[in-house]
């Protein structure tokens, strides 16, 4: 197989696994955010430990966790398979679940920090004028974090694209569909071929370098 | 319209006593030293105090139970919009989308004013381009005060809406205000520090104070009450009048006050209240007058430009440092004249010398009370 072929095809499902991964994240973390920075209940803090996890675990522990689970017999897998008769390990819908897990805290945590900043006055006055809590959220909190949306989608995405562990463990290295970039530099260096390592490596550090910079100008203009 | 509360409120080692049930329609000022407990019945009405035990009723409508069976109306389903001490505009929108958001929040019982009337009514049309961080406090407020109305409402709160403000923003802020709450359309719970505010706005008075909150018997009895919390440079008399006759020589209108005859510039034969009661009788118009524009004298002064003399007996003496309040009792009613210490010594001002009141100046209020 050629090189750029294969380099090609690892770009095009690492890309789309971030990207899916990154909107989904956006659905899901605001929400999860808001409860986290707003709520007194008790279960704040272990639901907030549960999220931040991926930060301390080694990769390879919330993959081979997540590996169980999405076998036939696991949890998941049963689920997938009852729905779509095919279990999720080793596919590109899996590669997606663990690449949430995984980047989760690095969308959600950002954005709490940024909810609890948020002017509770001025939803008081929202609401005073009859706006009901739904709405506040859509059209005060969100748009007020615009910023720290943004910022946080930007590192979801970046840190999915570096993802490594995860994928080793539930993804495998099936070409164009759960061969991402992070693997085909790993295949690259097992066969000694530093030449074409090189190429993935330097273009992953480019463009990591190149995303934080624009986030952390954005972040603090 | 309305408005009954009764229960309590705590906030740590504070606890506020309220036992209300009262006909607010116009304008109802609440009053009380800081910290007495004014904004929290406030929010009470508003709906941000939901684990307060009481009951808040307005117009028939229950929006709190005190009891978590009976349940809250949270504050967006209450027909009640608050004007804040701070603003509160939305930074991140311009006036136009500000005021947008209460025009379009969903309907709650109760009037809804048009965008064009509010818009034309403050003067607001110059302003709307602009972002919250451009507009000056005062312009800020005459926003906010705006996006209150235009959401669907009964009932408004106005939480100090001009004590964050500089003199000139408050000047320039006012006479929408007085407008505003001259229109009868509208009903407002106004918590005021500022006296002459309370006696030129207020249909009535509610009181905060000791931990407790209750209406006072009468704006004039307000006024010239030495318990007053208000009672500062600016205090004043509000006293009740009976329109006599109109002078169109001297364009002098004549009043009757506890016997005695006053004269005001201008013809007042058509203001004031003729109420049911006393329609085709006398007409009662309420004058306010500053206690600096009173002076006192202990014998007749005849020869002298100031058309206002009223006989009295000085009842009450307060040394307020720099200077004496006195309080002058003429029939029923009370005046307030401040003087210098030096005069009341000279004078020998005390509880039971009777004075002649020399008033310099009068202001007409309306009329209904």
């Amino acid at each position: 197989m050629a090189i750029g072929g294969d380099i090609g095809q690892a770009v095009f499902v690492t890309a789309l696994l971030a990207f899916v991964t990154t909107v989904i994240l956006l659905v899901v973390s605001p929400p999860l955010a808001w409860w986290i920075a707003r709520t007194s209940s008790r279960w704040r803090a272990p639901v907030e430990a549960m999220t931040a996890l991926p930060l301390v675990l080694p990769p390879t522990v919330v993959g081979f966790y997540l590996l169980l689970a999405m076998a036939p017999a696991g949890v998941l897998g049963s689920v997938s398979e009852a729905i779509v008769g095919a279990p999720l390990a080793f596919t590109f819908a899996g590669l997606v679940i663990g690449s949430m897990i995984y980047s989760l805290p690095f969308v959600a945590g950002p954005l709490a920090s940024a909810f609890r900043t948020t002017d509770g006055r001025l939803l008081e006055a929202a609401a005073s004028l009859g706006t009901p809590p739904l709405t506040r959220f859509l059209r005060l909190v969100l748009p007020m974090h615009r910023k720290a949306l943004i910022a946080a989608a930007v590192l979801g995405f970046a840190h999915t694209v570096g993802e490594f562990g995860i994928v080793l463990m539930i993804g495998g290295n099936i070409p164009g569909e759960t061969r991402v970039l992070s693997i085909a530099l790993f295949d690259r260096v097992e066969m000694l071929d530093y030449a074409g390592a090189h190429v993935i490596a330097a273009s992953l550090l480019a463009f990591s370098l190149i995303v934080l910079t624009f986030t952390y100008r954005w972040l603090r203009p | 319209m309305r408005l009954r509360i009764n229960g309590q409120v705590d906030r740590g080692r504070f606890s506020l006593a309220v036992d209300v049930d009262l006909e607010i329609d116009g304008v109802t000022a609440l009053v009380g030293a800081s910290g007495a407990g004014k904004s929290t019945v406030l929010r009470l009405i508003g709906g941000f105090e939901p684990d307060a035990r009481a009951t808040v009723e307005v117009d028939g409508e229950r929006w709190q139970s005190g009891d978590r069976r009976g349940g809250t109306l949270p504050p967006h389903a209450r027909s009640v919009a608050t004007v804040f001490q701070d603003s509160r505009l939305f930074p991140h929108l311009n006036v136009q989308r500000n005021l947008d958001f209460a025009s379009r929040a969903p309907a709650r019982p109760g009037v809804r004013l048009s965008f064009a009337e509010v818009v034309g009514f403050l003067d607001l049309e110059g302003l709307l381009a602009h972002f919250p961080h451009q507009l000056s406090g005062g312009q800020r407020q005459r926003v906010a005060l705006g996006r209150a109305l235009l959401a669907p409402a009964k009932l408004w709160l106005f939480d100090e809406p001009l004590a964050a403000l500089d003199p000139p923003s408050r000047r320039e802020i006012a006479p929408y205000l007085h407008r505003l709450c001259r229109r009868h359309a509208v009903h407002i719970i106004y918590v005021s520090h500022s006296l002459p505010e309370v006696l030129s706005l207020a249909d009535r008075v509610l009181l905060a104070a000791g931990g407790r909150v209750g209406l006072v018997d009468s704006l004039a009895a307000f006024s010239t009450s030495f318990d007053n919390p208000l009672l500062g440079d600016e205090a004043g008399a509000v006293i009740v009048c009976e329109f006599k006759g109109y002078d169109s020589g001297y364009r002098l209108s004549e009043l009757t006050f506890e016997g005695a005859s006053l004269f005001v510039p201008g013809d007042l034969s058509t203001a004031g209240a003729a109420d049911a009661e006393t329609a085709g009788a006398e007409r009662r118009i309420l004058l306010h007058i500053p206690a600096r524009d009173v002076s006192l004298s202990t014998a007749p002064v005849e020869q002298v430009s100031i058309l206002n003399r009223v006989r009295g007996e000085v009842d009450q003496v307060a040394d307020q440092g720099d200077s004496m309040l006195v309080r002058v009792r003429c029939g029923k009613q009370h005046l307030l004249a401040r003087i210098t210490r030096r005069s009341a010594d000279d004078l020998r001002i005390a509880a039971g010398v009777r004075v002649q009141a020399l008033i310099k100046s009068v202001a007409v209020r309306s009329g209904e009370t």
